[in-house]
């Protein structure tokens, strides 16, 4: 099955879009969850709140995803 | 629904000779919520009742033998006979019993961490042929003991030799390290402390075994067969205290539970102010409830009493009890999570009943796996009565989710009939129901915080701060739509809604609001993951399927195999789907959803009586 390198470059592209979102989401995450389980060590009332905060940084990877799609879809038009 | 109960703030005052009888109806009536007094130079607080040493005193010894004897609180049944002397003489019978095995347990604990300690000391000894009474303390000789690695072993003995001759080194070499024990003149001890640590020693001390004489071997099975006898000591005095936990589980934890009532009680004048001659108890009642209270209040203190009830007050910090039917009261699980909403606001738990099924089952939407949560959680909820609030949400959310599994037409990631929707085909026109899923939902929460402030800072303040975001959507729609050439109108329009909007959020809610206006954007795209969680749970269950496919094909042996790949395989991606939905369908309310219009803050209404 032959490739036009064209189709091959917009599906790295779209690779890239997902992955390094999910990268830059992880790292957010990482820090704010190891905080959040801090405080809920001390109150375990927070749970909810550090849940919500710990998951705020997961709009990275839905935008990443969006992107990644709009991206796909460049290589059917072409 | 929307608004808590209405609440009264009660003040009941009286005699102190009714004191008691008081407390003991409004343990019984369960109604009261206590606002505790704090010290004033008006009154002091109140001071427990006599009973309430001893009564804590019991407690003490019934939970510490319950934490020693491993007694978990469970729905044992057990009839107490509710009387304290009899409660205390049966405690401290079994505390007589029970406290012996546990301090017998305790001594025999030690000794066998005593002797695995020589154990090991003497473990290291064994290949060297030196007595053991030959480890005490000398005046013109020390030693050494411990271990080093075996090719360092001739630099040792170099670098000894060249402090002085008069030493002994005794080696056994193991796999790696040898144990050495150096004997050397008392005077040298610090440089030859030197070439070991230059050698890479590592000490053992041999201070558990300084009694022991004779040879090492014989030492070893003398202790090994004091470790195996206090073993089996250890062993039957655990049975017999095993068998005392199980003949007395039921009696600890049914007069745990009664004396922490009783003792509840006692203690609860703390919470009243008091004078030398009266008391005085401040709280909240539903106002449902009010009159039957105070008449059997009145009642049980034989009209001894005055209670003074008004309704709340705008700035009153009112205990919050929610109001809602039947079917939605589970989803108050949601808002205990969170935060429990303010007395004066909308209570949202309505409208995450009628979201959150509908977002889980957008998200998850198949009809094999609605069908498999459902039935995990119905039986879950048999089993763990408990979590029943929690898994009556799930149970719900699992029907929802099956209606959109025939809508989407997929059973197992299979589309077995046709779809209305494909959410594998059809990503584009799934993302675009997503957000304007998202611009509803925003919106709806827009509303509700447009009443929030028009109930708490009045009409100007909600338009300013709440209106002024519906507006600027409008403005950036008719900005978008001009700009694509869908409506003719133009541009300015749109232009002056957006300036107009800015302006008011600007006095509405200061200058720092605009910065909010990407905030909202992000909000709306968001809801986007609506269509992406369901995308990557579809197309998960179809690579799922289609590498069971390529097994059957094979045949034979294979087919198990295929088999064996369908149900790990979809088993997987039913945990993660629901984990997912779960979560995401939970955040979309609690940050897109509730930052429109939630303060929340409230303390939850929590009768006395109640308390676990």
């Amino acid at each position: 099955m032959a490739v036009e390198i064209s189709t091959g470059l917009i599906a790295l592209g779209s690779g890239l879009a997902i992955g390094l979102s999910a990268i830059a989401a992880a790292i957010a995450e990482k820090e704010i969850g190891a905080a959040a389980v801090g405080a809920m060590a001390e109150k375990e009332e927070l749970f909810g709140k550090g849940l919500i905060l710990t998951v705020i940084p997961e709009t990275l990877v839905i935008f990443g995803l969006v992107v990644a799609i709009l991206i796909l879809n460049l290589a059917k038009g072409a | 629904m929307l608004s808590p109960h209405k609440m009264s703030s009660a003040i009941i005052t009286g005699p102190n000779h009714v004191q008691e009888a008081v407390i003991r109806e409004l343990h019984n009536l369960k109604i009261l919520h206590i606002v505790e007094h704090s010290k004033n130079e008006l009154a002091d607080i109140g001071k427990p009742m006599e009973s309430a040493a001893r009564l804590s005193e019991i407690l003490v010894k019934i939970r510490a033998m319950m934490a020693s004897l491993g007694i978990k609180k469970d729905e044992t049944k057990f009839e107490l006979k509710r009387s304290l002397a009899e409660t205390e003489s049966t405690v401290k019978k079994l505390n007589e019993e029970a406290g012996m095995g546990i301090e017998e347990l305790k001594e025999l604990d030690e000794q066998l961490s005593k002797m695995r300690a020589m154990r090991q000391e003497i473990e290291a000894l064994k290949e060297i042929n030196v007595p053991l009474e030959n480890f005490t303390q000398y005046r013109e000789l020390s030693y050494f003991t411990g271990y080093i690695k075996n090719k360092k072993l001739p630099f040792l003995k170099q670098e000894i030799q060249r402090i002085t001759d008069r030493f002994m080194l005794f080696d056994s070499i193991a796999k790696k390290k040898a144990f050495i024990a150096l004997f050397i003149d008392a005077k040298h001890q610090e440089k030859a402390g030197e070439a070991l640590q230059k050698a890479g020693f590592s000490t053992v001390n041999l201070s558990n075994i300084s009694s022991l004489r004779g040879n090492a071997a014989a030492n070893l099975k003398k202790t090994n067969d004091e470790i195996e006898k206090l073993q089996n000591k250890r062993k039957s005095l655990m049975k017999s205290q095993e068998k005392l936990a199980k003949e007395y589980k039921g009696f600890l934890i049914a007069s745990d539970k009664f004396l922490s009532e009783q003792l509840e009680k006692a203690e609860a004048p703390l919470k009243f102010a008091s004078t030398q001659s009266s008391f005085l108890i401040k709280g909240w009642i539903p106002d449902d409830q009010l009159s039957r209270s105070i008449e059997r209040l009145n009642k049980a203190s034989r009209n001894k009493i005055f209670v003074h009830f008004e309704p709340a007050k705008k700035h009153d910090k009112v205990p919050v009890k929610l109001k809602n039917p039947k079917l939605v009261k589970p989803f108050e699980f949601f808002m205990d999570l969170y935060s429990v909403p303010s007395y004066k606001e909308i209570d949202p738990t309505f409208f995450i009943f009628l979201t959150f099924p509908i977002f889980f089952g957008i998200m998850l939407g198949d009809v094999g796996y609605g069908a498999v949560s459902l039935a995990l959680f119905w039986m879950l909820r048999r089993k763990m009565p408990k979590a029943k609030n929690f898994l009556n949400i799930l149970i719900l959310a699992s029907f929802v989710t099956i209606l959109f599994g025939i809508i989407f037409g997929e059973f197992f990631g299979k589309e077995f009939i046709n779809p209305m929707i494909s959410r594998e085909h059809e990503m584009f026109t799934l993302l675009y129901l997503a957000i304007a899923i998202g611009i509803v939902h925003v919106n709806i929460g827009l509303v509700i915080g447009f009443i929030n402030e028009l109930k708490s800072h009045g009409l100007m303040h909600a338009i300013y701060a709440k209106a002024s975001w519906i507006i600027l959507e409008v403005g950036v729609a008719m900005l978008a739509l001009t700009y694509f050439g869908k409506i003719a109108i133009s541009p300015i329009l749109g232009a002056a809604f957006l300036g107009a909007a800015l302006l008011m959020l600007i006095k509405g809610e200061g200058f720092i609001a605009p910065i909010e206006v990407l905030g909202l954007l992000s909000n709306i795209l968001s809801y986007a993951r609506l269509m992406a969680i369901g995308l990557s749970s579809v197309i998960l269950a179809v690579i799922i399927n289609d590498s069971a496919k390529e097994f059957f094909h094979q045949g034979g042996f294979f087919v198990l195999i295929g088999i064996l790949v369908l149900i790990i395989g979809h088993a997987i991606n039913i945990m993660l789907g629901l984990l997912g939905s779960f979560l995401h369908s939970l955040r979309l309310h609690y940050v897109e959803f509730f930052s429109k219009f939630f303060h929340g803050g409230a303390k939850k209404y929590q009768p006395f009586g109640t308390m676990e």
